[in-house]
């Protein structure tokens, strides 16, 4: 009779599964223990550029690594397929990191990803605000700055404004040629954008959560609340 | 990285404000993440409204000062004050510089605050007296509202952009938002007679691994401590003056970006500085005290011996010492990946390493040179030698077709070409017809899709247009949408989905008995003790029940990945513990197996004896629990009718902090109407008191004997203060308003 409840994190992503499933994008999820190339080489991040150094990266002893961020599978799934590619990854990520509030070894990305003749910043700027808006509100506001992320040229992160003040929320950009070219589509008939979110911190934000280890707990009186 | 803005306005000439121009740089690129002034806001305009003679000091006075809200007495030493004068007040707790302003007693009269000159302000040189201010300053506001102090700006800087890492760089990117020039003053040098060539040659191996190294030699110098200005930016930026030399080394690194070394001359042998890369098992004891082992890293040696590491740090057998008289200073550029490899090898970060794998600017490794020699020329005297002891050159600069169109089309505006490279050119592009040629501290720039970012962020994102993109046909669904359809089933039967961590505990390993030779391990793990990854959902579930002793019963599931040393496969687990169960866990099987035509045996439970349990610290009598493939159950998934639309709930959530105070948990009942739903009473007792943390229907039986058509419905409620121990009292209020609340709105009794 009593019913039980979803993840916090999972109802998150469902809302944005079902924004992203009404403009086309398939739902794909890759592997969480990967190899450097799909994690790193593959988006343009060789190992002697100091672009390496911001993720602190979990390596396993078999020389693999626990994905740190879910644009690892860009190539992993555009490489079997034909554009137009429209894809969005959710997942789990692992970092190296210290743990506080604000940071976890554990953390649910979503990437996405969209492929296509003559895709131009603008068709970005407007999938990003739109669904922005539909979860925060028609009156939220959005705003890009430029940010360097080795796999897309140019790069961008995008801020909300959060009780009066500018909150970023995701990264994304134009995917860099490269990358283009490890996926096996050539960058001069295609162009694409890419974006990537932190789910647990999105979700901080929506209910005011102070606590990002609040999500791995298993507290019961926190999942029950959602 | 800090920016000084004083520093900044040698080579910006207009002014700007602090945060304008913060807000340009964030929007452009440059992230700029704090903004802290020298003047602390505590520091108020003040007016002295009464002065008295100290009683115990002749030299002191007691004034009265109005700070806006009260009068404060403070004792002030000053001779030039007077009654009516608007002055600086530093009140208690204001910082100045390290100093923290307190309450004190001078010579037996109690002050609260100070009185400040313009130099205890950082303001100016000035301490003959108190700083006198205008009278339209407006008594208690902060001074730093009418007085702009220096401030310092923390900037964060991308990877790629190692040509910010110096204030001429954050100066450039400033001069292109405010479309001024940045220029910096040509270097005249006074050098004697004596040519460098008769001292020093330089000789580089390897032209891959060291483009370009140049240095000068400066004798008869003095070393001291260096003038108060230089040591002051230093300070400012975080930095411990050292001596006039090693101070202007650091001055141009975060002047102009480049790293700079000086050798004491003396202990170089031979005329000659070869660059080099190393051999296997050579050492060197650099500046730190470290004896470090080198290999194919670049060195910089003499005839004899190995003085310096490239480009990451000197060697102690040549380190400037107070005795030092004659010095080589070194300005090079070095390979970017040889440095980040040494670097890293080493763990030997510093700051010059950092911007030398970044890149540095490959224009002024003389003009850095020369600033240096001048300035320490002119603090600590001496001669500069004729002439510079070099060998290498400079690198070419790329030269980049501008294809005005496609980046246009990219970008998605229609500029026309004029400005597009305006745009450029504000950056100091040099634009000849339709090509460009890169400026040598821009390494980032390789592809014209760099220029469209360059022309991108000068024309600013938010003046370009959304492109609406459009659902050509729909998305095919994939596993994903099995799991979420499983997941409500689930959630149907009052399991609550729960995330673990995908690492295994050592004491996990021992109290399964798990053999560790095929679980996947982590190199680097954060807590030695997790370093393995889970091969079964199993153990992170039972420390799930075991983390919610005061829940009974405890119906948890979680669906994630397991690892071993050749594969990785998805999972579902499900575990039921405390109070029925095993009815709970039967009745959720039997609706998947129908739901989904599962097969009941692929659905195997196996119940964990208390023994089992109390490994994990689990104190209920038993458990069950089932763990299996996700992808077997998805597959017969497949072949049943599930529906496959996500589901959003519209339950409407106030979430509340989980407090480390207790819970007091109260149940009431209520006879209500028999249509009515049972979550409009959980909604109106959620919001009756801030208190309230949690309600949860246990039970709803319509009976006659209630009245006809009457229901009754029972709730726990949990009552939770965040910051104390909630007395009964307090709790024995929220639950009468409850009631009150329930029995007016909803034509409800209370089942007593």
């Amino acid at each position: 009779m009593q019913t039980g409840t979803l993840h916090p994190i999972t109802q998150f992503v469902r809302e944005l599964v079902k924004i992203f499933e009404s403009l086309g994008f398939e739902v794909f999820e890759g592997p969480e223990v990967d190899n450097e190339w799909y994690n790193f080489d593959a988006l343009n991040v060789p190992s002697d550029h100091p672009a390496r150094d911001v993720q602190d990266t979990f390596w396993l002893k078999d020389g693999r690594l626990l994905r740190t961020h879910t644009s690892q599978s860009q190539v992993r799934y555009t490489e079997k397929r034909k554009p137009p590619i429209k894809v969005i990854i959710p997942g789990k990520c692992y970092r190296n990191e210290a743990t506080d509030s604000r940071h976890e070894t554990t953390f649910m990305q979503l990437e996405g990803l969209y492929i296509d003749k003559d895709v131009k910043i603008g068709h970005l700027l407007w999938t990003i605000e739109y669904f922005l808006k539909k979860i925060y509100g028609d009156t939220v506001e959005v705003r890009f700055r430029p940010h360097h992320y080795p796999f897309v040229e140019p790069g961008m992160d995008v801020d909300i404004k959060y009780q009066g003040k500018w909150l970023e929320v995701l990264g994304s950009g134009m995917v860099h040629p490269k990358v283009l070219r490890n996926m096996k589509i050539d960058p001069d008939k295609y162009s694409g954008f890419a974006f990537g979110l932190g789910i647990d911190r999105l979700v901080m934000l929506k209910y005011g959560i102070e606590d990002i280890r609040q999500f791995y707990s298993s507290d019961l009186k926190f999942i029950k609340q959602f | 990285m800090k920016i000084l803005k004083s520093w900044l306005k040698d080579y910006i000439k207009i002014d700007f404000d602090n945060f304008d121009i913060a807000n340009k740089l964030s929007i452009s690129g440059t992230e700029v993440e704090s903004i802290a002034s020298f003047l602390d806001s505590n520091v108020v305009v003040g007016e002295i409204k009464d002065i008295k003679k100290h009683p115990n000091a002749d030299r002191l006075r007691i004034a009265t000062v109005y700070d806006g809200e009260n009068d404060r007495t403070v004792v002030c030493g000053a001779p030039n004050i007077e009654i009516g004068q608007i002055v600086p007040l530093a009140k208690v707790g204001a910082k100045l510089g390290d100093m923290e302003i307190k309450k004190s007693e001078i010579r037996g009269i109690e002050s609260e605050g100070m009185l400040c000159a313009e130099d205890e302000l950082d303001l100016g040189d000035d301490h003959a007296g108190i700083m006198i201010l205008p009278n339209e300053y407006k008594v208690g506001e902060p001074l730093n509202k009418y007085i702009e102090s220096d401030a310092v700006f923390e900037l964060e800087i991308t990877p790629n952009r190692g040509d910010c890492l110096s204030h001429i760089g954050i100066a450039r990117e400033i001069g292109a938002l405010l479309d001024v020039s940045v220029s910096r003053t040509p270097i005249a040098l006074e050098m004697n007679g004596t040519n460098i060539k008769d001292k020093l040659s330089i000789e580089i191996t390897d032209e891959q691994l060291c483009p370009q190294y140049m240095a000068r030699i400066i004798e008869d110098i003095k070393i001291g401590p260096s003038p108060k200005w230089l040591q002051e930016r230093l300070s400012k930026l975080g930095l411990k003056p050292i001596n006039n030399i090693v101070d202007v080394t650091n001055y141009i690194m975060f002047d102009l970006g480049q790293p700079l070394h000086a050798f004491d001359a003396e202990k170089i042998e031979g005329k000659e500085i070869v660059i080099r890369k190393g051999k296997v098992n050579e050492t060197i004891t650099t500046l730190d005290g470290v004896e470090r082992k080198v290999s194919d890293d670049i060195l910089i040696t003499d005839v004899k011996k190995t003085i310096a590491i490239a480009g990451v740090m000197g060697g102690q057998n040549s380190e400037i010492t107070e005795s030092t008289t004659t010095i080589i200073l070194e300005s090079a550029e070095f390979n970017r990946k040889n440095i980040r490899k040494t670097a890293k090898k080493l763990g030997l970060v510093t700051e010059a390493s950092y911007r030398f794998e970044r890149g540095i600017d490959s224009s002024s490794v003389e003009y850095a040179l020369n600033k240096a020699a001048k300035l320490i020329n002119e603090i600590a005297g001496g001669q500069i030698l004729s002439g510079v002891a070099a060998s290498g050159k400079r690198p070419l600069n790329k030269t980049l077709d501008i294809p005005h169109n496609k980046i246009n089309n990219f970008v998605g505006v229609s500029l026309p070409e004029s400005e597009i490279n305006h745009l450029l050119k504000k950056l100091d592009f040099n634009i000849k017809n339709n090509t460009c040629i890169v400026p040598l501290w821009r390494h980032d720039i390789e592809i014209w899709q760099d220029l469209a970012e360059e022309v991108a962020r000068m024309y600013g994102y938010g003046k370009i247009k959304p492109l609406a993109i459009v659902k050509e046909k729909a998305p095919k669904k994939s596993e994903y949408f099995y799991k979420e359809a499983l997941k409500d089933e689930l959630v149907s039967c009052g399991f609550i989905e729960v995330l673990n961590y995908p690492y295994l505990s050592e004491r996990d390993i021992k109290s399964i008995g798990l053999n560790t030779k095929k679980l996947l391990e982590i190199a680097n793990p954060i807590q030695p003790e997790n370093k393995f990854l889970r091969n079964s959902l199993t153990p992170g579930l039972i420390k799930s029940v075991a983390k919610n002793p005061a829940i009974d019963p405890v119906l948890l599931f979680e669906i994630g990945k397991v690892f071993s040393k050749d594969n990785e496969t998805s999972k579902l687990g499900i575990i039921a513990s405390g109070k029925n169960s095993d009815k709970l866990i039967k009745k959720a099987i039997d609706k998947l197996s129908i739901r989904f035509k599962i097969n009941q045996k692929d659905l195997q439970i196996l119940a964990l004896s208390q023994q089992e349990m109390l490994k994990f610290k689990v104190r209920k009598p038993v458990a069950q629990i089932i763990e299996v493939d996700l992808d077997m159950i998805i597959r017969k998934m497949k072949a049943s009718d599930a529906d496959l639309n996500i589901k959003i709930s519209n339950k409407k959530i106030t979430y509340r902090p989980i407090s480390k105070f207790p819970v007091v948990a109260r149940d009431l009942a209520f006879i209500v109407d028999k249509d009515l739903v049972f979550g409009k009473i959980e909604e109106a007792i959620q919001e009756t008191s801030e208190f309230v943390n949690r309600v949860e229907l246990f039970d709803e039986f319509a009976s006659d004997k209630f009245g006809v058509n009457k229901k009754n419905l029972a709730y726990h409620i949990y009552l939770q203060h965040p910051e104390k121990t909630m007395t009964d009292k307090e709790a024995e209020e929220i639950i009468k308003k409850i009631i009150t609340d329930i029995e007016s709105k909803f034509n409800a009794k209370l089942r007593k």
